[in-house]
């Protein structure tokens, strides 16, 4: 966490990353060279002036290729005043005091707090603001990332690796965006709800400040009180869309491994594969099934050789972990095999094993009604009226063991649904 | 000199008398109508003209003055024709003055004299309060199915005079025959399977609580709400006498010679308008589906392919069974005491069978259950998520057949089974004082309907689990009673009647993301 002594320079490094046009190049190349007080003297007398022409810039979206290949980058937009006069008009001391009320951090390359994992990158952040605490970061961090649109299964699945992985001290890292990325979340901030675990850490494309999307307000909270949020972004700056690529690579260069759950064919979860992989990070991606739209990208992945990622415990061995809690899809195939039965089923690799479904298993508790239900239900979602119509039970009957079912763990409910999960 | 003849005029669905009176006085030969005619009204001056001179009579070259009393009523469409007819012939002395005493007039008509139907007949002769009536010849047996009014009708304005002077006899209509027409009626043994369906249809029509079905296509949801028409008990006279009167004011076609005594069934398409659903438009104030649907069964099929706008305007009417329709010109009240039934699918695709099976993303099943909103949802007592009969029901016989494993025999119950159990059911219901159970108000469900101990502890877990709300447990509440009442219990709730009526309340619909994923964790502890 940022003390007194540094919280003088975190102000010229925070205005630094204000300017118009200041790229994370750039920005890197300067405070690589100054300290972050002289630099912002150096703006406001003129010495450092704003780039005409930058290389590889991560900032991109302005940026124009030119005939040779090379990247020229177009004239600002937003303020064609030089930066001298930009700089002159504003108190970077006073500014950042007035942020740093709302528990927001700022630190740079260079610095302690700066995350280890990002000081060798290819294109590090600048600067980084966050909220929360940035040290959560020196764990294991494994990014779950995924498609807006998920199915119903991909939600659950991203919420319970999200879950396992913090259960088991890993951190969870992700966008904080809606569908997959908010489902891990939750599954973070679960686990840390009933027992100790790792706090996630959330990387967005707008300020640490601006919540993105708004529907998210509450998770955003939840996030940034028990783990991190961290961004690129300055305070009080709603996202651009050039913002969401650059944080992705952001995500990529924390981690370890980059699980993506569910992606459609070109979603934006690639992008940040993209990124993993021109750092050597490992991709990891769920299977779906292959007529699901949403598991198109995954699919995808694995076959270009992807690591199968089936639960936490997948991710765990990955990271050389040892798993804690009941056995793994992983684990009870390897019995299943033991036992001699070498086929589990049409269906038996595709239950959700969820943590509870260890004491369920052995259900000699259930009685016989509840018992033919389980039965007649199968693997897959299916009404009332169908349980109904197989048993040829009567309709309370059903009922009652359907909440006793559920009770137990071994049923879930959704949209008047029920599905067998163990 | 002047002439005063009894007409009526409609008023949305309910018939207003008006008296045309007719002033003939020397003076430039005019004709002039006043007292609030529509345009259709006015325009009977060329059609009255016309039919005089073609029935042989003669148009009086003097001042001709009309006037439709009481003058501040609106009146609209052309069923003043024949009155002002007759009035201006015998305000000119060509017909005594008392051939229309003690009788009432209406009807169109024709250049030639003929007569044409007029809409609404039924709550006309309703209103007026004479010993006999004048009808087209088109709309006569309607008007008799009216008690207390004796008929009569003629071809043309001329057989007509022929009749007032005596020199004709009148056509009579057919007495209304009392038994209702054998017409074929759609049995629900025709369904295959669908075991909470049909309970669900049972217990809409014995409770006259509002259905929501969600299902795929071809899962019959269409097919069960067709034969829920067919389980309600027939009309008493009163009310099938209302309900023809809306459906006169409606220009609905009535059975010929009979009351209809089955309860009305009314499917509008899905593009139906907030108007022609709730009633309006024009001077007359039309009734809308919703009061030609009164006391029977609506149905919306697709209902989430219907405009918000007209969904939102049912929820006041279903609460209030009546729908107060209000215009700058005049305010009228429709009744609206329907059962509402609705079809939809889960999702936008339709193929769903059930979260995670098809292709739409859980943010699109979303937006399309939104549609539906919240309140209006809340409305149904009864939601059941239904799915296509399995092959082996759809190839089953009719006559119950065998599934294995079967141990309720009633599978295949037809129409007449379960209609005599929803009167037994309906009877046991007015026996409390209350016309159907979903009329129980919720202060009296404690001595209405009564829990036993299995069933309040049932009621208890749900409530905290937050799975039902205090609105929801009432609900729950009158539905098990109708399910108690459906299998001819009348004391306290059992565990069974609470468990069969929450299978008939489940969340059938995509609703608020990622509760079921923690979010109210979330939200909780920074709240």
């Amino acid at each position: 966490m940022a003390d007194d002594s540094s919280v003088a320079p975190g102000c010229y490094a925070a205005a630094l990353s204000a300017l118009p046009g200041m790229g994370p190049a750039y920005l890197g190349a300067i405070l690589g060279e100054h300290h972050p007080r002289d630099a912002w003297e150096a703006v406001v007398s003129g010495k450092i002036e704003r780039p005409a022409v930058r290389g590889e810039d991560l900032s991109g979206g302005r940026d124009v290729r030119a005939v040779d290949g090379s990247a020229v980058t177009a004239p600002d937009t937003t303020s064609k005043r030089p930066w001298r006069t930009l700089a002159a008009s504003v108190d970077p001391v006073r500014w950042w005091t007035a942020i740093s009320q709302h528990g927001i951090f700022v630190t740079w390359r260079g610095q302690v707090d700066y995350p280890t994992a990002l000081s060798d990158d290819p294109s590090p952040p600048a600067v980084i603001f966050w909220r929360g605490h940035i040290e959560y970061l020196d764990a294991p961090c494994v990014a779950v990332v995924g498609t807006r649109h998920p199915s119903r299964d991909g939600t659950g699945v991203g919420f319970e690796i999200g879950r396992d992985l913090a259960a088991a001290g890993v951190c969870v890292v992700s966008g904080l965006a809606l569908g997959i990325d908010g489902a891990a979340h939750r599954g973070a901030l679960e686990a840390l709800e009933s027992a100790s675990g790792a706090p996630p850490v959330g990387v967005v494309a707008s300020g640490v400040d601006v919540v993105y999307p708004k529907a998210h307000s509450a998770l955003w909270e939840g996030v940034a009180s028990a783990g991190a949020i961290i961004s690129e972004t300055i305070p009080g700056r709603p996202a651009q869309a050039w913002r969401f690529p650059a944080r992705n690579r952001v995500i990529a260069g924390l981690v370890k491994l980059v699980v993506v759950v569910e992606s459609h064919a070109r979603g934006g979860s690639l992008i940040t594969v993209e990124a993993a992989l021109q750092r050597g990070v490992e991709v990891g991606a769920v299977p779906g099934s292959v007529h699901s739209d949403a598991s198109i990208g995954t699919n995808q992945l694995l076959f270009d050789g992807a690591s199968v990622i089936r639960d936490a415990s997948d991710v765990l061995s990955y990271l050389g972990l040892f798993t804690s809690g009941g056995p793994s899809r992983s684990d009870r195939v390897e019995q299943e095999r033991n036992r001699g039965v070498h086929d589990p089923g049409p269906h038996g690799d595709r239950a959700r094993g969820r943590g509870r479904s260890s004491d369920v298993r052995s259900e000699q508790a259930l009685d016989v009604i509840s018992r033919r239900v389980l039965e007649a239900m199968g693997w897959r979602p299916i009404t009332t009226n169908q349980i109904i119509t197989e048993t040829g039970l009567g309709t309370p009957e059903v009922m009652r063991s359907l909440d006793v079912l559920t009770g137990v763990g071994a049923v879930t409910e959704d949209e008047g649904c029920y599905t067998r999960v163990s | 000199m002047t002439a005063t003849v009894s007409s009526a005029t409609l008023v949305g669905v309910e018939g207003q008398p008006i008296s045309v009176e007719v002033h003939v006085s020397t003076g430039i030969p005019s004709f002039s109508i006043v007292g609030l005619p529509d345009a259709a009204c006015r325009e009977s001056r060329d059609r009255v003209r016309a039919a005089i001179l073609s029935s042989g009579m003669k148009w009086p070259q003097k001042r001709v003055t009309v006037n439709l009393a009481p003058s501040a009523v609106r009146k609209g469409g052309a069923g003043l024709d024949l009155p002002i007819a007759l009035a201006v012939l015998i305000a000119d002395a060509q017909l005594p003055a008392q051939a229309a005493d003690d009788v009432g007039f209406i009807g169109e008509l024709g250049l030639d004299g003929s007569l044409r139907r007029v809409p609404g007949v039924l709550a006309l002769a309703h209103a007026m309060s004479v010993s006999c009536l004048v009808v087209p010849p088109d709309c006569a047996s309607e008007a008799a199915l009216n008690p207390g009014v004796a008929v009569k009708s003629g071809g043309n304005l001329s057989a007509i005079l022929a009749c007032l002077r005596g020199r004709k006899s009148w056509e009579v209509p057919k007495p209304p025959s009392q038994e209702s027409p054998p017409g074929r009626c759609l049995d629900l043994s025709d369904v295959r399977g669908q075991p909470l369906g049909r309970l669900a249809v049972e217990v809409a029509a014995a409770g006259g609580h509002h259905l929501l079905m969600v299902g795929p296509p071809g899962a019959g949801k269409t097919m069960l709400a067709e034969r829920l028409v067919g389980l309600l008990p027939p009309l008493d006279i009163c009310d099938a006498l209302e309900v023809a009167r809306i459906h006169s004011a409606a220009s609905l076609d009535l059975p010929a010679g009979t009351l209809g005594v089955r309860p009305p069934f009314r499917a509008p398409h899905h593009s139906a308008s907030a108007v022609s659903m709730v009633g309006g438009g024009g001077t007359q104030m039309r009734p809308g589906e919703l009061s030609c649907a009164h006391h029977g069964v609506l149905f919306l099929d697709e209902l989430a392919e219907f405009s918000a706008v007209v969904l939102d305007t049912l929820r006041q009417p279903l609460e209030e069974r009546q729908v107060r329709v209000s215009r700058a010109r005049a305010s009228v009240v429709f009744p609206a005491d329907v059962l509402l039934v609705a079809a939809m699918n889960p999702c936008p695709c339709g193929t769903n069978n059930g979260p995670g099976s098809c292709s739409c993303s859980d943010s699109a099943r979303q937006r399309y259950a939104s549609r539906v909103s919240g309140p209006l949802l809340d409305r149904f007592d009864l939601r059941v998520r239904l799915d296509r009969p399995l092959v082996s029901e759809l190839l089953q016989d009719s006559d119950g057949g065998t599934i294995p494993g079967d141990c309720t025999s009633n599978r295949n119950e037809s129409t007449e089974m379960v209609a005599a159990r929803v009167l037994g059911a309906r009877a046991m219901s007015s026996d409390r004082g209350y016309p159907t159970n979903s009329a129980i108000p919720s202060n009296c469900l404690e001595d209405a309907a009564p829990l036993s101990t299995g069933a309040s502890r049932l009621l208890e877990v749900r409530l905290r689990q937050g799975a039902l709300s205090a609105r929801g447990l009432h609900r729950v509440r009158r539905v098990s009673r109708t399910i108690a009442d459906l299998s001819g219990w009348s004391g306290a709730l059992r565990e069974e009647d609470v468990y069969s009526a929450l299978a008939l309340r489940s969340n059938v619909l995509s609703r608020s993301p990622g509760v079921s994923y923690g979010a109210e964790a979330v939200g909780a502890r920074n709240g």
